[in-house]
This record gives C-alpha cells, structure tokens and sequence, in this order.
C-alpha cells in the first residue's frame, strides 16, 4: 500500500502532527510525505488540485493530513476530487485487507466509532493520536507546488484578535484551564492567566463565557467550539453542561473547583474542589508555582 | 443577495447518546432531533443578510429521511423563505450527498451556498468542501462572516489568533463556524407562516444522482470510558492547604504537574 502523507508547518517548522504520522505510517506502509508550496498560505482550491493531482500521479492508495484546521478542510476536498472514501479526525488507523479499519470520535465526542473504510481513501489523523517515539528521525517532505495565480478566490488580509496573547494554542495544548460563568466577568480572567501561565497553559472557556463575549470564540471549548485531550484539564466555575463535557471528557487528568457540589462537572473530574472559586484559585496559583519551583 | 442553506437533522445536542443493541448504531426512541448546530449558525447568518436588507432571500434544503421536514419547517419558522426535501435513508454517502445538492443549487441559482462545518452526528465536514466541488466553485471554511467586498463578498474565516479575510466573486460556498448572534428562536407569526408553506419534496432519482461513492461502514459504536470516583475535597477549612494539597496529588499521584 501506498501512502502519502501531506505535511504541514507552522512558523516554518514541521507540524508535531505532520512528523506522528509521518513516523507512524512508515511503520507499516511505503510512504510519501509531501508539503505543499508554491502560496504564501493554505489555499482551499490550489492545495486541494496539487494534491489531489499528485496522488494520482504517483499512484497513492491512501492520502494522510493532520485533523488541523487546515488539514482536516484539505482533505474533504481531495477526497471529493478524487471520489475516494473519507474519514476525519480519526484516533487511530491501521490497514486490512482493502480497506482501513479506523477509530474516531462520532456524536461530538460521546460515542467512539469503529469503521470500516475501504482504500482508496483520504483521512485526517487527530494530532496526538499517534505519539511520537522519542529519537524518531526527522520527515525531510519533498515539495510539490499549488498555483494559485488562476484563483478566484484570494487571501486579502489577515485580522487578529484582540484580546489574543502569546500563549499555547488550545488543540495542541497539554494543559488546558477553563474558566466558565462561575468566574462571574471577564475581568476575573486575570487570576485564570495566572493560573495558566504558572502552568504553561492555554486558556479555554465554556460556551456561556464565549455567547456572553467575555472571551474569543477560539477558546470555546465543547460541542460548538473546540475537542481537547490535554493531560491535564482544569475547570473553574464550569457546571458541566453536556455539549462542555463532549468536548474534553478524553483530558487525561480533569481537575474542577465548583462551588456547588452537585454540579455535572465532578461527576467526570478526578479531582474537585467544592468550595469558593475566588478563594481557592490565588492559593492554588502560589501551590503550583512552589511545586513546579521544586521540581 | 440569494442565500442557500444545506442543513441536516441530528440528535438534539442535549440527547445523552446511547449506542443501540445492535453496537452499530444509537438509540433513536424518543430522542428529540433538531437542526445541526452549526447549520443553525448558517440560516442565522444567512438571515442576518436578510434582516439589513429585505431583498435577501434564504433557501433551505436537506438530504435526508423524511423525518427532516421538521428541521426544515423550524428553519421556515426562524425566518427562512422556502425549502425542499430530498428524501435519502441514512445509509447514503456524503459524495452522493454533496452530488444531490449540486442538482439542486444548479437549479436554485443562489449566490450563496451555506453549509454548517460539519454535523454534529458524524462529524465529518466532507459534504460541504465536495459540493464545492461538485459545482466547482470555491470554498471558504470557519467562516464567521459574509460582507460585501472586493468583486463580490469578503469571507471571515477564524483560524488561531485571528480571521483570515479571503475575497471571491460569486457565486461561493462557505462552511459556518459561527453567526455574530446566536441562532434566533422562531417567533410565534413565524411558526404559524412555516405551517403554511408547501416543502416539496425530491428524491435522488429525480436528480439525477445513482448512489455509488464509495462507504463508510459503522463496524461498532461504544460509549466513551467511563470517569468518576474521583477525589473531592471539600474547601471549608485552611484553604491555603487546601490548594497545596491538590497541587501535591496532581503532582505525586497524578503526575501531571
């Protein structure tokens, strides 16, 4: 089986989740990793021609991105280019006989599917489904170009969130803190920063945080926002509603601080905390600079 | 401007989802099915046009069993002018799909082709960028938002950090992220007129579309892990030990501090 693996980059380095597949698929098929330049960014049209047209010329049964945001939309459209069979975001895939047996999330996240794909076939592997072992070699992709010179449809103008700093992004973040509506306003953030930034940490928020304009819609975490599987996901002032839950009930370790105790939230967390949120978080923040300091 | 919305009937996002005895599929009795959430936030994107200026108008259409004329008359009832079923079991691909709304926006003629991103049953997101594809016209996905611009429209798209501004002439397909409000609730002069429409109904034959896309297969369904057990500590005493407590179990026992 043939298999090409679409690579991306970010600020210029190769995508963690463009190396995991890369290694991983080696492992078990003849692999091709590609990137696509040629437009100074992703192009939904031109990227999907030059790969599509690539896969074909060089005989690929199956075509491998990433689940980003730019993958996962790449690879829709070039397995309607090529009519291929499709999966997205999947948790891992392995080949059987003329076909791939993969494992994905369905229901936003509250059902996990097994498939049946048959090759040829295009799919988007989540990043961090398939961990990369430590010394693997680096993937050097060969180039092939996308022309967008004959496009319609053309990059304007980039515009930046505001309220956006220089923190981790939330899908590949290993640590996640969430502040919900319990944080009672957007000006309480600051102590979540702190909390986050002791930690190394990206910052995310429940629906009604982000419905109520108190934080980006990018940190939305849940059915309508974003899936996360950190190691470790810290709840603040969140009840628990069942679109939130789908969307990080694969975190490792869940930590919440509510203060009602009956809230869904503690029904899922490993650790929580039933008290005072405004109390407790300064306190946790000092704790957790002092261990980290310690260790 | 013409607007025209692909949408699709689901599970209720508040239906705690059970996977049925068969293991292949989930139970459906007595679920409540409503309009995906994010082809929610396309009709109320598309009707924010429609609101500012009166001259829009908001098709909707859906690919699906006949149960889905409830998620297209809640969409009359929102506000939109006019829809059509195409009647389609479940089993259908999206390629299929996607060539059953090609038929018909060729006949529609809207400017503007709405999809959510993806549903929220499969998850998939392929039927929006292979309609695209299907009609050759360019895609745009996360979008937030549709303004006049350029030869045509500006597209918003949200990436990390910010929006992404991409111009194209019409007719385009865009893939909804977001609406700048959340979807509206039907009004009752609103539910009362949906009542009345006719929603014709189609089917593939008379499209012109043969299933034959390739399949995904269901081989099994299984509910998440299940959690809980978990430690929880109660903050009414030191709370300053409190903290150095949770922060010593996350690092000794959990090990992730």
């Amino acid at each position: 089986m043939k298999v090409l693996v679409v690579a991306e980059r970010n600020d210029g380095k190769l995508r963690r989740v463009s190396a995991e597949i890369a290694t991983k698929a080696a492992a078990f098929c003849d692999v091709e990793v590609v990137e696509v330049t040629g437009t100074d960014r992703y192009h939904p049209v031109a990227h999907a021609n030059a790969v599509a047209a690539h896969a074909k010329s060089s005989g690929a049964d199956v075509v491998l991105t990433g689940a980003t945001l730019n993958g996962r939309d790449l690879a829709a459209r070039v397995a309607a280019k090529l009519g291929w069979a499709y999966a997205a975001d999947c948790t891992d895939a392995s080949a059987t006989d003329g076909a791939f047996a993969v494992k994905r999330p369905m229901y936003a996240g509250k059902v996990r599917a097994t498939l049946r794909v048959p090759t040829p076939a295009v799919l988007s592997i989540r990043p961090g489904a398939w961990t990369l072992p430590a010394g693997a070699a680096e993937a050097k992709p060969t180039a092939i170009r996308a022309d967008a010179s004959g496009e319609k449809l053309m990059f304007a103008r980039f515009e930046p969130t505001a309220t956006r700093g220089k923190r981790v992004s939330l899908s590949e973040a290993s640590v996640i803190v969430s502040g919900g509506r319990g944080l009672k306003g957007p000006e309480n953030w600051k102590m979540l920063e702190e909390l986050a930034d002791a930690l190394g940490a990206a910052t995310g928020a429940s629906r009604a945080v982000t419905d109520a304009g108190w934080r980006p819609n990018e940190e939305q975490v849940g059915q309508t926002g974003k899936t996360v599987t950190p190691d470790l996901y810290i709840a603040l002032g969140i009840s628990g509603a069942i679109q939130h839950l789908a969307g990080m009930t694969s975190s490792k370790v869940i930590v919440a601080v509510n203060k009602d105790p009956d809230a869904d939230i503690f029904k899922i967390a490993d650790y929580g905390v039933v008290g005072d949120l405004f109390e407790f978080l300064p306190a946790f923040t000092a704790a957790v600079k002092k261990t980290k300091a310690g260790s | 401007m013409k607007f025209l919305v692909c949408l699709k009937q689901v599970p209720d996002s508040t239906v705690r989802v059970k996977v049925a005895p068969d293991g292949k599929s989930i139970a459906t009795d007595g679920i409540t099915w409503s309009i995906s959430p994010y082809d929610e936030y396309a009709i109320e994107l598309a009707l924010e046009h429609k609101d500012s200026d009166p001259a829009t108008t908001v098709s909707v259409v859906t690919v699906g069993p006949a149960r889905s004329r409830d998620a297209l008359r809640q969409a009359l009832a929102m506000g939109c002018d006019d829809a059509t079923l195409v009647t389609a079991d479940d089993k259908v691909g999206g390629l299929d799909i996607a060539k059953a709304l090609a038929a018909v926006v060729k006949e529609a003629k809207p400017d503007v082709v709405l999809c959510g991103k993806q549903a929220s049953d499969d998850d998939q997101g392929l039927v929006g960028p292979a309609l695209a594809e299907a009609l050759g016209w360019p895609h745009v996905g996360m979008l937030t938002k549709i303004a006049a611009g350029g030869d045509g429209v500006e597209l918003w798209r949200e990436i990390e950090g910010g929006h992404e501004v991409w111009t194209a002439p019409l007719p385009v397909v865009g893939l909804v992220h977001k609406s700048a409000k959340e979807p509206r609730y039907p009004s009752l002069p609103g539910i009362m007129k949906a009542k009345k429409k006719e929603i014709p109904e189609k089917d593939l034959a008379a499209l012109g579309v043969t299933p034959g896309a390739p399949r995904v297969e269901v081989v099994a369904l299984e509910p998440p892990p299940q959690r809980g057990g978990g430690k929880i500590l109660k903050a009414d005493g030191d709370i300053n030990a409190l903290a150095v407590e949770l922060a010593r179990l996350l690092h000794e026992e959990a090990k992730v501090l």
